[in-house]
């Protein structure tokens, strides 16, 4: 009986023990990146390739180099259903093991951008976000490399006005959005080129019931006859855009989205008909790139990725985008580790990482992802790096890369970004800023 | 002064002055009420048989759109992937009908409400993972619904009227026009309206509850699949198409949760008046998208002087 006690605390305590060192060791020899994913709810369409290439893409480095540097990477997603609550949720969840937040979301970003001044966790946002985190030294820790809103709006407004934006004087741009602050977002600055430049913008948002049938929305447009249609569309949004504006016969070469309203799939709905349909991009498909070789042999083919391959997920925008996202951070991860010369950065150490990457057009070939993503470079005054993007159009069976790259006008944004910053700063005050960044 | 001219005069003036856009206004508001009515008669014969209000109704909707496309997807022909949707939908509500609702009968209402709520929370989970989350093109062609658009020119304008959505006003009205003499000329309809009026009447003279409840799932999930195929065939099959569920409530509020009359009649004056207040009012003075609040504010309205909707029953407690 004495001996069967003995052999029940040993072998408690041994699984005691073994619980308890599990994580430690775990932690100890990966990089928990987790991401606040979407892949249920009226925005999964555009969630579910992303987040497919965002986990491919770790999925390969760990298959093909047993990690980062020797170091395992711990992909870990968490679902909201791109609810801000959820979301919030999601965030304090994950926090503990943290290296990065990816918010997946605007009105995620914006609730937990207080936090990570709290908890020092930086908050990756590439190409969503609020547009002033540029703006490092107010925004420490948020990043939302390659480029602003802002810098797609202003970009999107260079183009169809062939790089001169006076002449859209007198003309109309309607603007429909989301009603959601990822839909409002462009709204200061796009008012603010309107009054400098003469055009008149018609804001005309969409709520969520109505995203699948904007019939009255398009009625607008019918009725206002504007010169343009910019769209800041997410999810079902921009299928029953693209429907409607078939429907109502709009022109197809006049109508321009952010790089969230250019996903292959909403096109397909509408196939030849889509001909002509725009949208800014700051990367671009490219199945043939030496880095999707290696996608393919390790992760799709290896049966790792849970991509779609029947309906042609792999050579799709939104794939493709995904896996950028993650070299994104991973090229912030790579900084950390060699700065300070450790396998597993500290969510501080990875923030010195985001405030360098350098993803010059060398590193890209390097990577094997040359011309998929646009090169740019980050500071702690500069988090988005403001790399500028291309002009993809839909030929009737996928996007096409349709114009050099492009680059936002930032003597226009920066006053405004400043601007706005220092109001967010002084609104949340006390706001900590970064006072030894000097550039 | 200014202020009264541009809320009771222009948008008058301006109906006048465009009467084909005002036309065309109208049949989009039409098409609309025809969706918002077929997403409420789910609810109320659920409601009516029950006395549930099921929050399944629009991932149901989800469910049976991606059922019919997935199936195709898999290489069902559209004729026999529509049959074995139905056929879907039957095991569905059987199992919802075991698993759920049998083991809480006699369960106080709220309870049965949240096991809707578990149901939803299921499909969503169980439809991503065989489905997957992406956009789906909705078998329109295939299933014969012509999708070209028929154009007017009366008024020297012009109105465009998708055959789509002609189809679907048609194919919602014969729908509803069998379910009405179903439910009225039947012997089975006349059994889940019994069962609606008095559940232990109807059980007293020999109405088998569950053989019922299946039969009203079952015809919820048909309702669910015209849904699917007419909001699919508009803007893709996604999990989005769960969203317009939400539409369904004022107009429930409105018509009353009892009244299948009132699901109709309340489906077309929502999407009717909400279509004309957001393009005359909603837009030029508010600033748009005023149809995330109209309709409730219209139900509102309504309940302030018939708290039972405007079809449904007068409740008369004796203490």
């Amino acid at each position: 009986m004495k001996r069967m006690l003995k052999t029940a605390i040993l072998s408690s305590a041994l699984m005691m023990g073994v619980g308890i060192a599990g994580p430690a060791m775990a932690q100890d020899d990966s990089i928990y990146i987790p991401n606040l994913a979407y892949r249920t709810g009226p925005f999964a369409a555009t969630g579910t390739p992303l987040m497919n290439g965002q986990r491919d893409y770790i999925t390969l480095l760990n298959e093909r180099d047993g990690g980062l540097n020797g170091v395992k990477l711990d992909y870990d997603e968490c679902e909201t259903g791109y609810n801000t609550e959820k979301g919030v949720e999601c965030y304090e969840k994950t926090k503990a093991r943290a290296v990065v937040t990816q918010p997946w979301s605007t009105g995620i970003t914006l609730q937990v951008l207080p936090k990570s001044n709290v908890d020092k966790i930086p908050i990756l946002a590439p190409g969503y976000g609020f547009s002033p985190m540029a703006d490092g030294k107010v925004f420490q820790w948020a990043y939302n490399p390659p480029s602003s809103y802002w810098d797609g709006a202003s970009m999107i407004l260079k183009n169809i006005s062939d790089g001169n934006l006076d002449s859209l004087k007198d003309k109309k741009i309607a603007f429909l959005h989301l009603d959601h602050p990822f839909g409002k977002e462009p709204i200061p600055l796009l008012e603010v080129l309107a009054e400098k430049h003469g055009f008149e913008l018609v804001p005309i948002p969409v709520g969520l019931t109505e995203m699948q049938n904007q019939s009255a929305q398009w009625l607008q447009i019918r009725r206002e006859r504007p010169d343009f249609v910019v769209m800041w569309g997410w999810g079902a949004m921009n299928a029953g855009a693209i429907t409607e504006a078939v429907k109502t016969k709009y022109p197809m070469d006049q109508f321009v989205g952010v790089w969230w309203s250019g996903h292959d799939g909403d096109l397909k709905l509408v196939g030849e008909q889509g001909k002509g349909y725009r949208s800014i991009s700051w990367s671009v498909p490219n199945s043939e790139a030496p880095l999707m070789a290696d996608i393919k042999k390790y992760v799709v083919d290896a049966g790792k990725s849970q991509i779609n391959q029947s309906e042609g997920e792999f050579d799709s925008v939104f794939y493709q985008r995904g896996l950028m996202i993650s070299v994104i951070l991973v090229e912030g991860i790579k900084a950390a580790q060699e700065e300070f010369d450790v396998r597993t950065p500290s969510p501080e150490q990875l923030r010195w990482g985001l405030e360098n990457i350098n993803l010059d057009e060398a590193r890209l070939k390097e990577l094997g992802a040359d011309g998929m993503l646009v090169p740019f470079s980050t500071s702690c005054s500069n988090h988005t790096g403001h790399g500028g993007g291309w002009m993809l159009q839909w030929d009737g069976a996928k996007f096409v890369k349709a114009s050099d790259l492009l680059t936002p006008d930032r003597a226009e944004i920066e006053p405004l970004e400043l601007e706005k910053a220092k109001e967010y700063a002084e609104a949340n005050a006390p706001w900590p800023v970064n006072e030894e960044c000097k550039m | 002064m200014e202020f009264l001219n541009d809320v009771l005069v222009q948008p008058f003036a301006d109906m006048a002055a465009a009467p084909d856009f005002l036309l065309q206004v109208l049949w989009e508001g039409l098409v609309g009420g025809v969706l918002y009515a077929l997403i409420a008669l789910g609810f109320v014969l659920i409601y009516k048989s029950s006395r549930i209000f099921n929050f399944a109704q629009g991932i149901m909707v989800v469910f049976a759109a991606l059922t019919l496309v997935g199936l195709y997807e898999k290489g069902v022909p559209a004729l026999l992937a529509l049959p074995l949707t139905l056929v879907v939908m039957l095991i569905l509500a059987m199992t919802i009908e075991r698993v759920v609702l049998r083991p809480l009968v006699n369960q106080p209402d709220i309870i049965l409400f949240m096991a809707t709520i578990g149901i939803t929370l299921f499909l969503i989970g169980f439809g991503e993972l065989i489905f997957g989350g992406e956009n789906k093109v909705m078998i329109t062609e295939q299933l014969f619904i012509p999708t070209g658009s028929i154009v007017f020119e009366p008024f020297g304008g012009f109105v465009s009227i998708e055959e789509k959505d002609l189809t679907a006003v048609i194919g919602a009205m014969v729908l509803v026009a069998a379910l009405l003499v179903f439910l009225n000329k039947s012997k089975i309809g006349r059994a889940i309206r019994a069962l609606g009026d008095d559940h232990q009447a109807a059980l007293s003279v020999g109405i088998s509850l569950s053989t019922i409840w299946v039969i009203v799932w079952f015809i919820a999930g048909v309702i669910a699949l015209a849904t699917g195929i007419v909001w699919g065939a508009r803007a893709g099959v996604s999990f989005a198409l769960e969203v317009i569920a939400f539409k369904a409530l004022p107009v429930l509020m409105l018509g009353g949760l009892e009244s299948v009359m009132g699901a109709i009649i309340g489906g077309l004056a929502i999407g009717i008046l909400e279509k004309v207040f957001e393009i005359y009012w909603g837009q030029p003075l508010l600033g748009g998208n005023t149809e995330a609040w109209f309709a409730y504010m219209l139900a509102l309205l309504v309940l302030l002087f018939r708290p039972q909707g405007l079809f449904g029953e007068k409740i008369i407690e004796r203490v």
